[in-house]
């Protein structure tokens, strides 16, 4: 199982301080959050992409390519990768390229962006998103698995004779992960091609999850990519940690009391009952997140978000600290416990290559036996 | 068959609630009915909290299931400043927007002067429309002065026979599904 963190990129005011970072320094911040997940042993750093203030990742593979040169075993991903508004063919290319960068530690989760004006400031419909979806993805496969396509559709000028430059690392395109919070249609698409299957939970209850997470277990069976169990699931989270719990509550108030994604509504205590937000010890985080198994199944990544709220990044390093010293280590035990061995992990660039060449190897021999 | 009452009545008694009894009753004379109670003034804080947190609170969940579930509504606010009041509007505004698709609704208002009537045709028909629900053509407005005149009655037994009319005659929940993945690639083609 893979354990990891994920950033929206907002800039946020620290509440207690009242004091803004500069977009430079957030950028900065969000660079050494990474370092720091490798540091400490996470498996993946993913991050957001925004085209409107108060966010600052608006070109995720710049800042992975920047990130892969300063690490050696972090999995470097998005969350998400807007496939509405962006063109496939650059997104094809731009994770091309950060594949022979990275030496293939790269994946991608597709989402669609919900954020209404980006649409039009790309061109495009939001009334659409789920057709762009449907059709970009389509294309953005196509030219990672094949040299040459010719193309034709809806929401892009046509392609003759296309090839998109740089081929797939070792001809294995990058895995993809597909976000969704609430639609089926996401979900159905996932299913369909055999990709992971991202919920991000974090303002959801547990129940809506379960359904998102069923619907699409169901439909990777449909489709025939094996059994339920053993369809692709990652989740999100978040938490804030302090050895003890109080101080950790006593803490984070103010700034979940402030923040613009969790202030000025529900209480903290309602929040975090009805959410996977957990205020409280490592302890806590440990249980909070095992009880994410009886929910959705045994699934294969699990991202945190940490830097939220406008917490200042020494706190954020401090809490990277916990969570790679004292939850990830027990999440990997408890999380192994139990687990069926026919319960595959999350495709990494190494077994998907493994996975090619494995079935090349079998057309060969089979080749060889019909000449025979 | 399962008949769910929305009031956005505020005070207890609440003639609002009065006026959703007295509808709900007269249907379930006419046609046998579950029916299930909702006062909006118990989730009025769930309601606000889903505008900023983008999710209902359990018990908010559980009316937002009634209703979607519901064969039949009935629907009754207080006017407020010339309109439904926000907090009918704002469940509504919270419920998804396919919730309502095709379901039988009764529209039904109370205010201080029969002078604010039309609310039922300028304010509730439209909003009931615009969900694709089917609104039956009598609404039912009770002023304070009707509830000791004529003539509240005889309404209120038509729009009770118009919404038991238009109840299905079978309970078929439709469960939501999912369109296969290659109709959805080929709508795109196609089209």
């Amino acid at each position: 199982m893979q354990f990891g963190i994920f950033t929206v990129g907002d800039v946020t005011t620290d509440p207690t301080t009242g004091r803004t970072p500069t977009e430079r320094e957030r950028i900065k911040a969000m660079v050494a959050i990474a370092l720091k997940a490798e540091e400490v042993g996470l498996d993946v750093f993913a991050t957001g992409e925004h085209h409107n203030p108060p966010f600052v990742p608006s070109s995720p593979t710049t800042m992975l390519g920047y990130v892969a040169a300063r690490t050696e075993n972090l999995i470097l991903s998005t969350s998400t990768t807007l496939i509405t508004t962006n063109d496939p063919v650059k997104i094809a290319e731009d994770f091309a390229m950060l594949q022979h960068l990275a030496d293939g530690r790269v994946d991608l989760m597709t989402g669609r962006g919900n954020t209404g004006p980006v649409y039009p400031w790309f061109g495009k419909d939001i009334r659409r998103g789920i057709d762009l979806a449907i059709e970009n993805y389509a294309l953005l496969r196509r030219l990672w698995h094949e040299d040459v396509v010719d193309w034709e559709g809806k929401f892009r000028t046509p392609l003759q004779g296309f090839t998109a430059t740089p081929r797939p690392l070792d001809g294995v395109a990058p895995f993809v992960w597909h976000g969704s919070i609430r639609s089926p249609e996401i979900a159905e698409q996932a299913a369909y091609y055999g990709d992971g299957f991202f919920h991000n939970n974090i303002f959801w209850p547990a129940e809506h999850t379960k359904r998102m997470v069923d619907l699409y277990r169901a439909r990777y069976a449909h489709y025939g990519h094996g059994t339920p169990e053993q369809a692709i699931v990652g989740l999100g989270g978040q938490a804030f940690m302090r050895k003890n719990s109080q101080d950790a509550v006593r803490e984070f108030r103010p700034y979940f009391d402030n923040a613009p994604v969790y202030g000025h509504g529900p209480s903290l205590e309602d929040f975090t009952e009805q959410t996977p937000l957990t205020v409280g010890s490592p302890q806590q985080v440990i249980e909070r997140t095992l009880a994410f198994r009886e929910t959705v199944g045994d699934y294969q990544r699990q991202l945190f978000l940490m830097d939220h709220a406008g917490l200042p990044l020494k706190t954020v390093l401090e809490q990277l600290d916990l969570l790679g010293e004292e939850v990830v280590p027990v999440l990997r035990e408890e999380f192994a416990k139990g687990r069926p061995a026919d319960v595959p992990d999350a495709p990494t660039h190494r077994s998907l290559l493994a996975a090619k060449e494995a079935h090349e190897k079998q057309d060969k021999h089979e080749k060889q036996e019909s000449a025979v | 068959m399962k008949l769910v009452v929305v009031s956005a009545g505020l005070s207890v008694p609440s003639s609002t609630r009065l006026l959703a009894d007295r509808l709900a009753a007269a249907v379930a004379d006419r046609t046998p009915v579950d029916i299930e109670v909702i006062e909006l003034r118990d989730l009025a804080v769930e309601i606000a909290h889903q505008f900023t947190s983008g999710f209902p609170g359990k018990a908010l969940a559980a009316a937002q299931d009634a209703v979607t579930g519901a064969d039949g509504l009935i629907v009754v606010t207080p006017v407020f400043s010339a309109s439904y009041s926000g907090l009918f509007k704002s469940f509504f505004d919270v419920l998804d927007k396919d919730a309502l698709t095709g379901k039988p609704v009764l529209i039904a208002a109370t205010g201080g002067t029969a002078r604010h009537s039309l609310v039922l045709d300028h304010a509730l028909r439209p909003l009931f429309s615009y969900l694709r629900a089917v609104v039956v053509p009598t609404g039912v407005y009770a002023a304070s002065e009707d509830w000791g005149a004529e003539g509240l009655p005889e309404r209120i037994e038509r729009a009770a026979q118009e919404l038991a009319a238009l109840l299905p005659k079978t309970e078929h929940r439709k469960e939501p599904g999912v369109v296969p993945f290659a109709e959805q690639l080929a709508a795109l083609r196609a089209s």
